[in-house]
């Protein structure tokens, strides 16, 4: 069953988005279906919460926007990582690990 | 999106950021549903499904714009505020590199303002500590002191033993109460003789103050019992200075004439009340007064929780006129009050220091003044970069914060320094006169003197700041830009404002100056009254001999024989007598008297009464005991009789001389040698006394005061009711007398402790006050007019300056340098002319708050005015000179150049 990202954990979508733009400039939409086709649909993602999730992240310095066209002509914003992005991605990742790594081995060893 | 730094925004005055907000956000979204819409067609689904789930997937639109606007606006706020702080800074440094720029300005205006804060803080933190600070003890606003009023309404009665007792039985408004006298003892522990303030202290007494001991206890019931041995209660001070605090002070002995005491507890420190007592003894354990009528003891107590002093009073009063209505004549006190106790100790001094506040404001605002006019020459000067900031951009609001910031730094500049010199002026003032100020131990600079001055600065600040500003903002731009190509300068309208500023302060200096004038004119006054006795030569030793409750009249006399002889063999000294008072104190003591039909009468102190209200045959005068010789010592004229010698002696008839002012007020008509008189309770001895003599009248206690009527009688006749013993000695040569006479009269009896004064040491305690408030005002007055000097001076030096290119032509066309002089000088005179006519007038106002405090001058008195206007009119003068000559010695041509 798929599960809609605003039930994950607080701060998921930031860093799956921070993640997401490691990879080079996006606009939202490519951002969606990026994360889309990575989980292979398990994770469905609000496109507002994704927005916001964007703005809050460009007030924080952590990405900014500029606007471009796109693939089909159009004009699109698009956001790409800072350095403090980039600082602040791998600190969320190692902290994602260590608490994805603690909660598996709790459930494990049943 | 680029953000921009929003003062470019604002400079290009690109829209607002909200608008462009929703405009951009509404294009995204709609750029992301189209994207998904045209994803899901590609899939197959027609358009409108695939528009209805793209709208589906894409959630609430409205709660993201929110959203988004939510943090925009945090955002702009956040930049709004750097974007401030940043040009408090950038003004800052601006404000720090002109002051760099020129360093005497920066230097004499901080230093004028510190002037100012700094006399203004060192008065409020005098005021802060005798009239705003509580009393040292718990909950000290509940405290009371209790006053009688007698028939004549004169409050400020004492009570009486069973006044006290009917107060403390019968009132619902006290939780304590307790009665207290003091008096000068002369004590000894072991080797050492001291002479100490002691007060005897009723049950109760410390639970007014609600204080607990230093160390060890207060009395116990049975230590508070009629005939007890005495226990003593020692001061903090005397434990340091007799016992270096030594625990094992307790339960040690102090011997007091015949009195061995022993030492129960250590007062704890500063709360000592009465004020300057050295030791604490039971009052129970003498016998109590049964009359109504002995009025010898001061009452405080203690409001009950809940009450007020208003209260508490209203119930005393009730209380007395019952008791008044139920005793009738037997007692004399008809209603009574209760007064703060704080109230009652700072009530003198309150009147003084707030006047004193007044004139430090005064000079404070002098000191603003001339600050002011510094300004406004800085603001004419630098009128060429105001014009160029304004023509840039620069809103007028920032071209006033950026000088308010430059006259905040000044005026932080000016507390801090201000801060030091009140520190310093505190420590001069305590040194001035620390008896006059009450509670002055309990003086130093706290919170509420730093919250005082950096009040007053940020006020001068805000003032100076706003004055600038609109001194810099109303300025003509074109005007200043063209004009000051020509002149060093702006034009007329900066001169008649700083000429307006210079008027007012000369006009306040001459209101200072009029106030110490005023002072220090009834201060002469004062010194040179006739006091009625000799003012200089005089020498009186206060000799600690144990009460005369314990020493015999025949003892006593015997001492001072001794002392007598030797105090004659020191070399200059020419009289000696002596006194159980000290000169120029109001006498031992004072009462009511009656004169007798003859000296055979034989008194009982039921006779009394009748006879005190017979006012024809009663009056009320001051008594003292003296030697003969105490009135050559003094310089204190026979009128006609006899004066006191040495055959008046125990066994003789007794004897009296009377002043002359109490022989015209009982003996209008008569003569009053011969009269037989008597005191009524004051030394229990009922002999008739034989008037034998009239001296001249004698000022006591205060210089401005008539002289009291006096009634004089023989030390070797009267017992005494006091234990003051005073040796007065004429002499030539003050300081040698008292050097050998410290070591010879030890000599006698070494166990006597000793002080000396002069008698000026004596008469100047009584004008301290007047000292005081002469001093500090004429301190005032002295730096206001400095400071009104340099404030002349910098107008003109301006005007000068400004007018360099007309008086260079004036010179090259041949005027002289007398010429000048005069042009320039009479621009000063006319500044002058009107400032001291506008003080002049304000001080015809202004100098009325000192009526209280002049003797013998009016506080109009034309002399003062005249000779105050003269001073600051001459120094004016003289500081619109030197710039005057500096302008005729100028090269004509070096100015035309440089111009």
């Amino acid at each position: 069953m798929p599960r809609e990202a605003s039930d994950l954990l607080h701060g998921t979508l930031d860093v799956l988005v921070l993640k997401t733009l490691s990879w080079g400039a996006m606009h939202g939409y490519a951002i969606v279906e990026w994360i889309e086709q990575r989980c292979s649909g398990d994770l469905v993602i609000v496109d507002a919460a994704l927005y916001k999730a964007l703005h809050r992240l460009e007030d924080a310095g952590a990405i900014e926007s500029e606007w471009g066209v796109s693939e089909n002509n159009r004009k699109a914003k698009y956001y790409s990582l800072t350095a403090r992005g980039r600082a602040q991605l791998r600190a969320e990742t190692a902290t994602w690990r260590r608490y994805a790594n603690a909660v598996g081995r709790i459930l494990e060893t049943s | 999106m680029m953000r921009m730094p929003p003062g470019v925004r604002r400079i290009f005055r690109l829209p607002d950021s909200r608008e462009r907000l929703t405009r951009e956000l509404d294009e995204e979204v709609r750029f992301h549903v189209e994207m998904r819409v045209a994803r899901l067609i590609a899939q197959g689904v027609p358009y409108e499904d695939a528009r209805a789930e793209a709208l589906r997937r894409f959630g609430d639109v409205d709660d993201l714009r929110d959203y988004c606007k939510h943090i925009e606006d945090a955002h702009m706020q956040r930049a709004r505020t750097r974007e401030r702080f940043g040009t408090v800074l950038q003004d800052s440094r601006f404000a720090l590199r002109q002051f760099r720029k020129s360093p005497g300005f920066a230097l004499v205006a901080s230093l004028t303002l510190a002037l100012g804060i700094g006399g203004t803080t060192a008065i409020f933190s005098v005021v802060n500590g005798v009239l705003l600070r509580p009393l040292p003890f718990d909950h000290s606003e509940q405290i009371v002191e209790l006053f009688g009023i007698d028939s004549k309404s004169h409050p400020m009665l004492n009570f009486a033993d069973r006044t006290v007792d009917f107060v403390a039985d019968q009132n619902r408004s006290l939780s304590a109460i307790a009665e207290y006298n003091f008096g000068g003892m002369s004590v000894s522990s072991g080797s050492d003789a001291f002479r100490v303030t002691g007060s005897a202290v009723s049950k109760g007494f410390f639970d007014v103050l609600k204080i607990r001991p230093a160390a060890g206890r207060f009395f116990m019931p049975e230590e508070q019992q009629l005939g007890a041995p005495m226990s003593v209660v020692i001061s903090h001070g005397v434990w340091t200075r007799q016992f270096g605090k030594s625990p094992s002070v307790i339960g040690s002995k102090l011997v007091s004439g015949r009195t061995i005491a022993t030492i129960v507890g250590v007062m704890p420190e500063g709360r000592e009340y009465p004020a300057g007592t050295d030791l604490w003894y039971p009052r129970e354990i003498f016998e109590k007064n049964t009359g109504y009528t002995a009025h010898n003891w001061k009452v405080i107590a203690r409001v009950k929780e809940g009450l007020t002093v208003t209260q508490a009073s209203s119930d005393v009063s009730a209380l007395l006129r019952r008791l008044h209505a139920d005793v009738g004549e037997a007692t004399w006190t008809f209603d009574g009050m209760a007064v703060s106790l704080r109230d009652q100790m700072v009530g003198d001094i309150k009147p003084l220091l707030l006047r004193i506040l007044a004139a430090s404001m005064l000079l404070l605002l002098i000191a603003c003044t001339n600050v002011a006019n510094l300004l406004v020459a800085r603001m004419a000067v630098r009128e060429n970069e105001i014009a160029v900031r304004l023509s840039i951009g620069a809103g007028r609001a920032r071209l006033a914060q950026q000088l308010l910031i430059e006259t905040s730094f000044l005026s932080a500049a000016g507390c801090i320094f201000g801060l030091l010199l009140a520190t310093l002026g505190m420590r001069v003032l305590l040194a001035l006169r620390p008896a006059l100020i009450p509670r002055v131990d309990e003086l130093r600079l706290d919170w509420r003197v730093g919250v005082f001055a950096m009040t007053v600065a940020a006020a001068t600040a805000i003032g100076l700041g706003l004055l600038a500003a609109w001194r810099a903002a109303r300025g003509d731009l074109r005007a200043a830009l063209s004009q000051s190509q020509r002149t060093q300068g702006g034009g007329g309208a900066s001169y008649r404002i700083r000429g307006t500023l210079v008027v007012a302060q000369l006009a306040m200096t001459v209101v200072l100056l009029i106030g110490a004038g005023l002072l220090g004119r009834s201060f002469l006054q004062l010194m040179t009254l006739d006091t009625g006795f000799r003012t200089h030569g005089v020498v009186v030793a206060a000799l600690g001999l144990e009460s005369p409750r314990d020493e015999r009249v025949a003892q006593r006399t015997q001492y001072f024989d001794e002392i007598a002889r030797r105090a004659h063999a020191i070399p200059g000294v020419t009289d000696v007598g002596f006194s159980n008072a000290e000169p120029f104190n109001a006498g031992s003591s004072n009462g009511t008297f009656v004169v007798l039909s003859g000296t055979n009468v034989k008194l009982t102190p039921q006779d009394l009464m009748p006879l005190f209200n017979d006012k024809a045959h009663a009056g009320y005068a001051n008594y003292q005991m003296v030697s003969g010789s105490y009135f050559k010592a003094m310089g204190i004229p026979l009128l006609s009789g006899r004066l006191i010698d040495d055959n008046d002696r125990e066994g003789a008839p007794e004897v009296a001389l009377i002043n002359a002012a109490l022989a015209r007020k009982q003996f209008p008509n008569e003569n009053p040698i011969g009269k037989a008189i008597e005191f009524g309770n004051i030394d229990g001895d009922l002999t008739p006394l034989t008037v034998v003599g009239v001296v001249g009248d004698t000022r006591e206690q205060e210089l401005a005061a008539d002289p009291p009527a006096t009634i004089y009688v023989s030390f070797r006749q009267r017992p005494g009711n006091d234990n003051g013993s005073y040796v007065v000695m004429s002499t030539s040569a003050e300081a040698s007398a008292i050097a050998t006479a410290r070591q010879t009269f030890r000599q006698v009896r070494a166990d006597v402790p000793m002080r000396f004064q002069t008698i000026e040491d004596i008469v100047g305690r009584s004008v301290a006050s007047q000292r005081f408030m002469l001093f500090v005002v004429g301190v005032f007055g002295a730096v206001a007019l400095l400071v009104a000097a340099l404030g002349v001076y910098s107008v003109i030096s301006y005007l000068v300056a400004q007018r360099g290119r007309e008086i260079s032509i004036r010179v090259a066309l041949g005027a002289r340098a007398v010429d000048i002089v005069r042009l320039v000088v009479r621009q000063g005179v006319q500044l002058v002319v009107i400032g001291v006519i506008v003080g002049g007038f304000a001080a015809l106002f202004a100098t009325r708050l000192l009526t209280g405090l002049l003797y013998g001058t009016k506080p109009t008195d034309p002399v003062t005015f005249a000779g105050m206007v003269l001073t600051l009119a001459l120094v004016a003068v003289i500081a619109s000179y030197l710039p005057a000559r500096r302008a005729s010695k100028a090269e004509p041509m070096d100015v035309l150049r440089g111009g």
